[in-house]
């Protein structure tokens, strides 16, 4: 990124090789959308191209990226509801044209009520489990993305993982009445 | 569970304990003075949170990116240095090239000698050296590599007038080349001849040719900015006969509006 900084603007190409597929997946689990996934990618590296003079190059890289990858779904959540588009849970953002959920084999339906419980956690709970669970950052590189304290991003993580339980434990119960 | 272990547990669940921490959670776990049970089901749901798996990008994702950084590249390009473009032409030399080139100066420079400084023979020399970078151009752009064929389409944009060798030279890259970034800045280049009709003509027959949804929007803002009316029925044939992505469909249908 300090080359970016310098001008050598070939070597964001390096970075997008070697990033894009984490910034995705972190989008993906954040809005479960891909045609979103794909436009935050895309704001992502517009943002470090215009604020490349920024970066400083003291931290990880990744802690300055996945910064600016927050903002820029944060941004993208207000504008949705400046637009009044509802981010809600739907079928077709789960999967679309999927069968039934009793036609599921047992592992697809585990999936199935993982994401949507993925889906139903508040969104600084659901970011640390993103960020620690898939993308493998330290809770203190975690710190520093959501300005927090790590003793507070360790007790997030913690509540996270408890409402995640009951919310699958909810799930479940629902589908097996259907 | 009791609250002040879950930071504790939290670490251990991301594996950022050591061996005497993870001892110490365990002592705690057989203590009971943390509830093996939900410790347990925690563990486990941590565990299955993989089978939540993340879709590929589609390979727009990568075309956007690099046609973003193609033109952030060229906005971000001084105006005209001339000691950068030597360094470019050189950087492209390779020996058989630097060779040829050095041999040419050096007849030319006889030449000049055995006929002094008149204006036609200065003329000629200037078109030997325009024939010299028209052929490092065609030649670059036959090359592998997609950085020199890039910058051979970049040199040709220097070029002052449109030459025949170098605009058939163009057309077929813009036709047949690999790269979605040598396509788009070739379309930027052949723009610049917009007066010369085989860079009309080819332009608009260049539609038809291609996949890529970055190059087909490239090739329709070039249509509008060139006033090319005749690019509607191609464009048109676009939408009836592919099923393109519904913003470029909505795209090519505002150009034929434009048009």
């Amino acid at each position: 990124m300090m080359k970016v900084k310098d001008g050598d603007l070939d070597k964001l190409g390096l970075l997008f090789e070697r990033y894009n597929r984490p910034l995705y997946s972190f989008f993906y689990k954040k809005t479960f959308q891909t045609d979103v996934s794909e436009d935050l990618v895309q704001s992502v590296f517009e943002r470090m191209l215009k604020y490349r003079s920024t970066y400083s190059g003291s931290g990880a890289f990744t802690t300055w990226m996945f910064s600016i990858a927050r903002n820029a779904h944060i941004d993208h959540y207000r504008q949705n509801k400046k637009h009044n588009e509802k981010e809600e849970l739907d079928e077709d953002r789960m999967g679309g044209a999927s069968p039934e959920f009793g036609e599921m084999d047992e592992r697809t339906k585990r999936k199935k009520i993982l994401e949507q419980a993925l889906d139903q956690l508040d969104e600084d709970k659901k970011e640390v489990v993103i960020l620690s669970r898939y993308e493998g950052l330290k809770y203190a590189e975690i710190a520093e993305i959501q300005g927090v304290t790590e003793s507070a991003v360790k007790v997030r993580f913690f509540r996270a993982m408890k409402d995640l339980k009951n919310i699958v434990h909810t799930l479940s119960e629902e589908y097996s009445d259907e | 569970m009791n609250k002040k272990y879950e930071e504790l547990i939290a670490e251990y669940l991301n594996g950022e304990l050591d061996e005497q921490e993870t001892a110490r959670v365990e002592a705690l776990i057989a203590g009971g003075e943390i509830d093996m049970i939900d410790f347990k089901a925690m563990e486990q749901l941590h565990n299955e949170l993989e089978i939540v798996s993340t879709p590929e990008p589609s390979s727009e994702m990568s075309d956007r990116f690099y046609a973003m950084l193609e033109e952030e590249k060229a906005s971000a390009k001084p105006t005209f240095n001339i000691s950068e473009k030597l360094n470019e032409l050189f950087a492209a030399l390779t020996m058989p090239r630097l060779a040829y080139a050095f041999v040419l100066l050096i007849v030319g420079g006889f030449i000049g000698a055995q006929v002094g400084s008149n204006d036609s023979q200065i003329n000629e020399l200037t078109d030997q050296m325009q024939d010299m970078r028209e052929m490092m151009i065609v030649s670059m752009l036959e090359g592998a590599s997609t950085t020199d064929r890039l910058r051979a389409v970049n040199i040709s944009a220097e070029l002052p007038i449109a030459d025949e060798k170098a605009v058939r030279a163009l057309l077929f890259t813009l036709n047949n080349d690999e790269s979605v970034n040598v396509r788009v800045q070739t379309i930027e280049t052949l723009k610049k001849w917009g007066e010369d009709e085989t860079v009309r003509e080819g332009l608009v027959s260049a539609i038809g040719a291609q996949n890529s949804d970055v190059v087909i929007i490239a090739l329709a803002d070039a249509m509008v900015e060139m006033g090319l009316q005749n690019s509607k029925s191609e464009f048109e044939n676009l939408i009836q006969e592919r099923n393109l992505n519904i913003n470029v469909k909505e795209k090519l249908e505002s150009t034929i509006a434009s048009l």
